[in-house]
């Protein structure tokens, strides 16, 4: 698929659309939060983890690799990740560092867009490109017997782009179109107006691939600065695991990235925000024509790495993890309000924030969100019952082992616990940190985060019958769908 | 053990790398459940799955969607777990649970801490023994149902052309309706007609399961059956008829509704998962759609510009299912340039085929792809069920890169000329129309 949006992190109260007609229906969206699981009473026994060895270098040209070899599946993974996120972004050119990722694989001084995608495609090896608030990430899987080859692929991407001008056409004007569309689909433009109601004008305030006001302003003489300016290999990592010797990434890595230059010396440092662009105020976003609102709340939240990430965490699987979670069942299972409904912390590297996510008919917008305050409300006040946390820390430490599945989860875990200085030993010792959470830890971090200050509150939907049930709530804007186009 | 039927595809050979993961012990117990088990100790972690063969391809109209509104109800209570129980019974042992429901299958699964498999096991058994319906938890979970339809279908633009497609394609196959139902339908099924469904369709010989992860598959199968061995037999469910006509000309059907752009979406019905046939259009959609340089996201996204994104679903079906196709157009498009662009494609691989790189090149990523899907325990149990209930053997899985080997270009000419005929054509295209303030 030639689609626009780049894979997030958020985790939206909605079924992701799979391929086909006649989809399966699930009984609930799968939501791309992290899930981990274990037992209520504490245990004596935790059956461990069996991670890779992670074998580190340097190229030279001062890329740092980290390669961990792994069976039994004849396949590597490689991620590249790069910290030139969208919160790197010029000032008027928001979407740039988007809009460059896609371009990498357009060409290069040695292949066009046709000859990187057939070289790339032709041995099944798969090549992608996200980007988040925090980073640029090249992704690739390919077969073991095909490694050394792909990773000079990637090098060239990297390396030598050459952006040829009707390629930087061609991807604006698919873009603009995609914009367009996107007023179509209620979650992405109500999930659109809360990062900008969270947010403001700060770096993380806006989407990660821009708006249609400023992908119109894109030049190649932007992508090639942006390229030139933020990516290089001083502030980027290249992580490989699978079917693969070390010593052999190693090598394969000096050769395809020796002579990667540009990019800054260190990160672009980005601020931790004051407040909550809109706390306490509400934006209503109009589309007339729908027959259900999509309702987002949001406050602040914290920093990945952050001290208090287990108590909030551990906290959060109980208010609105799972299918038990307080959320979950006051909204759904015991009034019928919704299919879905979640709350986490999206943390990144300056900042984060505490969010909810759901849905619900018309007529039922009001009342979805005073259980959801009521229920937050509840955990603030009075925390959670020891068994809850219990329940809680099991079900995390339980399922945690499912992130070690996968070579790209894998690959995923390393990045992370890298770019946010998390130690080496993150998820070895993930879930005796969870588990030590004490109830009292608990009641502090709902005191700080389930919004002890009115939250802003998005809701997308027919205006004119929303308006009404909405008093009270904070000052009410009505804004047209296309305010986010 | 069901037995693939016969039939004349050539010669399947196992690969290698596929044999090595799969070392699966099956059993079925006196009442006619079905285990298979795969040990892997990579992680401490397990899934099961159980596939029940049930889906809205079982339905009538007046209860559409009732496969769909009965899996919910399979987590709201049972003898031994009452209400609310079931989920916070496996949460709370480090598991999660989940389940969707196709037009032909019912399908429930679970991830969870090695430790807790004997708790899933009783829970499990519990619901497939003795599930509880009781009128308040149907009223409520209906109202989760519609939110879930109004969430997918009535807001959803991609969601209320494949309902409309669907009715263009069939005439007379329960394919005709959404997996979810129809809103007056959701509405009107009772508490009645789902415990005639229980009755019907979970009997344990009308399920499989498939547990793999870090187990032993001989203490795992003895507390299967002391779980399940006692559950009783039912009888089997009715087959269902498939009265569908065939397609005498192109069909068409138009969608007015708030949109920035118009869309495409079509459909032309493809053949039964156990057909030959299947495999040729596995082939087909990988060289037409699969990455950048496929054909059709080459021609008609970068080189001709016509469409934002496109997509190309083959999915296999028990009974003959849709090859369909969905184009993101340009607020300034003229769908039926589109069209015609996209005729012309299909076209070319009927009179002309496919190049011997490109059947290699699907040969490669269908493979890729087949061990990607492998790499997590869920993966490979929904593989076994997957396979087994459309294929009818799960060792399918096995052979399948054997049988891509075998496709030649005479044969993707020729089913592309037989599927891809105008006469054969369902076509929607969604009008932009003004929003109604």
């Amino acid at each position: 698929m030639a689609s626009r949006k780049s894979p997030s992190r958020k985790s939206p109260a909605r079924p992701a659309k799979r391929a086909g007609g006649k989809a399966p229906v699930a009984r609930k969206a799968s939501s791309a939060r992290k899930a981990s699981p274990k037992r209520g009473a504490p245990r004596a026994t935790t059956s461990a983890l069996t991670l890779p060895t992670l074998h580190e270098s340097t190229t030279s040209s001062g890329l740092k690799v980290i390669a961990a070899e792994r069976g039994p599946l004849p396949m590597v993974s490689v991620r590249l990740v790069i910290r030139a996120g969208s919160a790197t972004d010029p000032d008027g050119k928001h979407g740039l560092a988007d809009f460059t990722a896609r371009l990498l694989r357009r060409g290069t001084r040695r292949l066009n867009a046709q000859a990187i995608d057939e070289a790339v495609e032709f041995v099944g090896a798969s090549l992608g490109v996200g980007v988040s608030e925090d980073t640029l990430s090249v992704a690739l899987t390919t077969p073991s017997e095909h490694f050394v080859p792909m990773l000079g692929i990637l090098g060239q991407l990297v390396r030598e782009p050459t952006f040829p001008q009707s390629e930087v056409d061609d991807a604006r004007e698919r873009e603009l179109a995609q914009f367009a569309n996107d007023l179509d689909d209620p979650s992405i433009i109500a999930d659109r107006a809360m990062v900008r109601a969270l947010w403001g004008n700060h770096p993380y305030g806006h989407d990660v691939g821009g708006s249609s006001k400023t992908v119109k302003t894109f030049t190649r003489d932007d992508v090639v600065r942006f390229h030139q300016e933020r990516m290089g290999p001083k502030v980027s990592m290249l992580i490989v695991v699978g079917a693969m010797d070390p010593q052999r990434v190693a090598a394969a890595a000096e050769d395809a990235f020796a002579d990667w230059t540009g990019g800054p010396d260190a990160p672009v440092a980005i601020p931790a925000p004051e407040r909550i662009a809109l706390g306490g105020r509400v934006i209503i976003v109009d589309k007339p024509d729908q027959t259900q609102s999509q309702v987002r709340l949001g406050g602040p939240g914290m920093r990945m790495g952050h001290e208090d990430y287990f108590p909030a965490t551990a906290m959060n699987i109980a208010l609105g993890g799972g299918f038990t979670s307080r959320l979950m069942n006051e909204i759904r299972v015991n009034r019928g309000l919704t299919y879905g409904v979640s709350s986490w912390f999206d943390s990144m590297n300056a900042a984060g924030v505490f969010a909810l996510s759901t849905f619900t008919k018309t007529e039922s917008t009001r009342e979805i969100i005073d259980v959801a305050l009521a229920e937050i409300g509840g955990v603030r006040e009075k925390g959670l019952k020891p068994r809850e946390l219990a329940d809680a820390q099991s079900y995390l430490a339980g399922l945690y082992p499912l992130r070690t599945e996968t070579n790209e989860s894998i690959a995923g875990s390393i990045a992370e616990a890298r770019l946010h200085g998390l130690g080496d030993d993150w998820v070895e010792r993930f879930r005796d940190r969870l588990r030590a959470v004490t109830p009292k830890e608990v009641v502090a971090a709902a005191k700080k985060y389930c919004f002890a200050q009115a939250p802003a509150v998005v809701v997308l939907g027919k205006a004119d019958v929303v308006k009404k049930q909405l008093k009270g709530l904070g000052p009410i804007t009505v804004v047209p769908a296309s305010e986010y186009e | 053990m069901s037995k693939a039927s016969p039939s004349k595809v050539p010669t399947r050979v196992a690969d290698p790398a596929l044999e090595s993961l799969f070392d699966v012990h099956e059993a079925t117990l006196p009442n006619g459940l079905q285990v298979r088990l795969l040990a892997n100790h990579q992680a401490p972690v397990v899934s099961l799955y159980t596939v029940f063969q049930v889906g809205s391809r079982n339905e009538r109209p007046g209860i559409t969607g009732i496969s769909h509104l009965f899996e919910h109800m399979m987590f709201n209570g049972a003898k031994k777990y009452g209400p609310k129980m079931f989920d916070k019974t496996l949460e709370s042992n480090g598991g999660r649970s989940n389940a969707y429901t196709s037009t032909d299958l019912t399908v429930y699964y679970d991830d969870f801490s090695a430790d807790a498999l004997e708790t899933v096991l009783d829970l499990e058994s519990d619901r497939m023994r003795s599930l509880r319906i009781s009128q308040e938890t149907l009223t409520s979970e209906r109202e989760v149902v519609k939110e879930e339809r109004r969430v997918r279908v009535d807001n959803d633009i991609f969601g209320i052309m494949d309902e409309e497609l669907g009715t263009l394609v069939y005439k007379a196959h329960p394919y005709r309706w959404p997996v979810i139902g129809w809103m007056a339908d959701i509405e009107a099924i009772r508490r009645e007609d789902c415990q005639d469904y229980f009755r019907t369709y979970y009997a344990p010989n009308n399920a499989v399961l498939y547990i793999v992860g870090a187990i032993d598959p001989k203490k795992t199968l003895a507390l299967v059956r002391k779980y399940y061995g006692s559950i009783p037999k039912g009888p089997a469910p009715a087959a269902v008829l498939n009265s569908e006509p065939e397609q005498k000309g192109e069909r068409r059907a138009e969608v007015r509704h708030p949109a920035q752009s118009p869309a495409l979406m079509l459909g032309f019905r493809g053949p039964a998962a156990r057909d030959d046939d299947t495999f040729v259009l596995d082939v087909i959609q990988y060289v037409l759609t699969k990455g950048e340089g496929s054909r059709l996201i080459r021609s008609l996204v970068y080189e001709q510009k016509l469409a934002v994104s496109l997509m190309l679903d083959w999915s296999w079906r028990i009974d003959p299912g849709t090859i369909l196709f969905y184009l993101a157009l340009k607020p300034d498009s003229d769908p039926k340039k589109v069209e015609a662009a996209l005729y012309a494609e299909l076209e070319k691989v009927a009179r002309e085929g496919i190049t011997e790189r490109e059947l290699q090149k699907a040969q490669n990523n269908l493979r890729s792809d087949h061990l990607r899907e492998l790499a997590t325990n869920s993966g490979r149990a929904h593989a076994l069920g997957h396979y087994e209930a459309l294929l009818g053997d799960w060792r399918r899985l096995l052979t399948l890169p054997s049988t891509y080997a075998s496709i030649t270009n005479d044969q993707v000419k020729a089913v592309a000329a037989k599927y891809f005929a105008p006469e054969h054509r369902s076509v929607v295209t969604l009008v932009p129309a003004p929003t109604e303030a």
